[in-house]
């Protein structure tokens, strides 16, 4: 078997990005609108027989909007394999993620504008009284253990690294570190609970908040796997041909398809556990806005994606 | 447990956090030495300002009945209220008492309903 160049890594690496759109992000996001079961659309309650008068041109719109965004999708990606350019990948992902959840978020704000008043503001609310920790979630050994082979593919890329691409490890470095302000704020994050079937609330949303944390671990893996291969590849030649190259490879894959196959499990059990809770709420301020939720994460976001961003359109430039 | 708060009551969101948690107390859901939430988590779980949790918390202390840890929330140092002897309470008994008359309410009426709070409050100290 012979090596595979950096041009069969990069058509692998879109290959499976391709795959995950197709398998988990389509389907996701074609059945979306009936995720609450009939009687709600994106999470907005209707009325009874919306589906059967204008929900049918509601689904029609945004069906026809989902069919949209995947196609500019997959017209800008072929477009970059004909003309050759894919060391633009990275610039692709961060671009269209950005008009993706804009026209997403755009779509499902103004059917809430329309069709009536979400999430719903309870005068009656309740909070659990049990502390939550941020040992309890988050790891501070996995941290140390992450952020010391973070330095490690520093230090080798520094001491012995060939013809190192700085774009490579100072973007997945920043992707990297970055993702543990994002956990502590995600565990922080807070909103009420309605007064009604609490438990089973209470269980969705701490179920929603450790699958979060894990996607943002399993992520992180991706990465980390990333960095490391690249750091191991460019500093020692032995290792830039022959099988370990596929060993590499490997260990890049395997991340990633835990990380696909978690989202998806993921995905499937909290739909489940939230089909019938009532009130439905929304995702991000479910029946009174919580004032200390929002600005933390926000501000994390927008710091963390917009760096990333523009560190990948300053080295694309 | 569960705590909660109705926006439209009359009665202040602090007034109904430290009742709220004396309940739970009371019921036997929150012993002593458990670990409450701190002062953000609760105010962000309820969607209420920081300062209403803080005046209900410290409230809370000024009755003996929990230690504010700063930043580490608070643990729950006794089950009975310091300073508050019967003859006090039995004051704000027989105030609510009258209105209850007032209103119209009968003596069946009255003990029916005391049953019934205190069966509730049992209640709240049962797992859920």
């Amino acid at each position: 078997m012979n090596a595979p160049t950096e041009f069969q890594l990069d058509v692998l690496s879109i290959s499976l990005i391709v795959l995950f759109y197709v398998l988990y992000g389509f389907r996701r996001q074609w059945n979306s609108p009936l995720r609450n079961g009939p009687g709600y659309f994106l999470g907005v309650q209707v009325p009874p027989g919306f589906y059967s008068g204008p929900g049918i041109r509601w689904l029609k719109h945004y069906h026809f909007m989902v069919i949209l965004l995947f196609s500019v999708m997959g017209l800008t990606l072929a477009a970059m394999v004909v003309a050759g350019r894919l060391d633009a990948t990275p610039l692709w992902c961060g671009g269209t993620a950005i008009v993706f959840v804009a026209t997403m978020q755009g779509f499902v704000a103004w059917t809430r504008h329309k069709i009536g008043a979400n999430p719903p503001v309870l005068a009656t609310v309740a909070a659990p009284l049990e502390a939550r920790r941020l040992c309890d979630y988050v790891s501070w050994k996995l941290e140390a253990f992450v952020t010391g082979i973070v330095g490690l593919s520093w230090l080798t890329l520094f001491l012995r690294g060939h013809h190192v691409d700085w774009s490579n490890p100072v973007t997945t470095t920043w992707a990297i570190l970055g993702l543990l302000p994002g956990k502590i704020v995600l565990v922080r994050s807070s909103f009420p609970l309605p007064p009604e079937r609490t438990e089973e609330h209470h269980r969705l949303s701490e179920a929603r908040r450790r699958y979060s944390l894990r996607y943002m671990d399993a992520f992180r893996w991706c990465l980390l796997a990333n960095l490391a291969a690249y750091a191991v590849i460019r500093s020692w030649a032995a290792a830039q041909g022959g099988w370990l190259n596929w060993a590499f490879v490997l260990a890049q894959l395997v991340p990633w398809a835990f990380f696909v196959a978690l989202m998806i499990r993921g995905e499937q059990r909290l739909a489940h556990m939230g089909r019938d809770l009532r009130p439905a709420g929304s995702w991000s301020t479910p029946f009174r806005p919580a004032r200390l939720m929002l600005p933390g994460g926000l501000t994390w976001f927008t710091i963390w994606f917009g760096g990333l961003i523009g560190l990948l359109v300053f080295y694309q430039g | 447990m569960f705590l909660s708060i109705d926006a439209d009551d009359k009665i202040p969101i602090y007034r109904q956090v430290v009742d709220g948690i004396k309940a739970l107390i009371a019921g036997g859901a929150l012993r002593e030495g458990m670990v409450l939430p701190s002062v953000r988590q609760v105010a962000g779980d309820l969607g209420v300002n920081l300062n209403t949790i803080a005046v209900a918390y410290r409230q809370l202390q000024d009755e003996g009945l929990v230690t504010v840890r700063h930043g580490a929330g608070a643990i729950v140092s006794a089950t009975r209220p310091q300073g508050i002897d019967q003859s006090e309470l039995r004051k704000l008994w027989r105030t609510t008492l009258t209105d209850m008359v007032l209103a119209g309410m009968n003596d069946r009426e009255i003990l029916a309903a005391a049953r019934e709070e205190l069966a509730l409050l049992r209640k709240k100290g049962e797992p859920r």
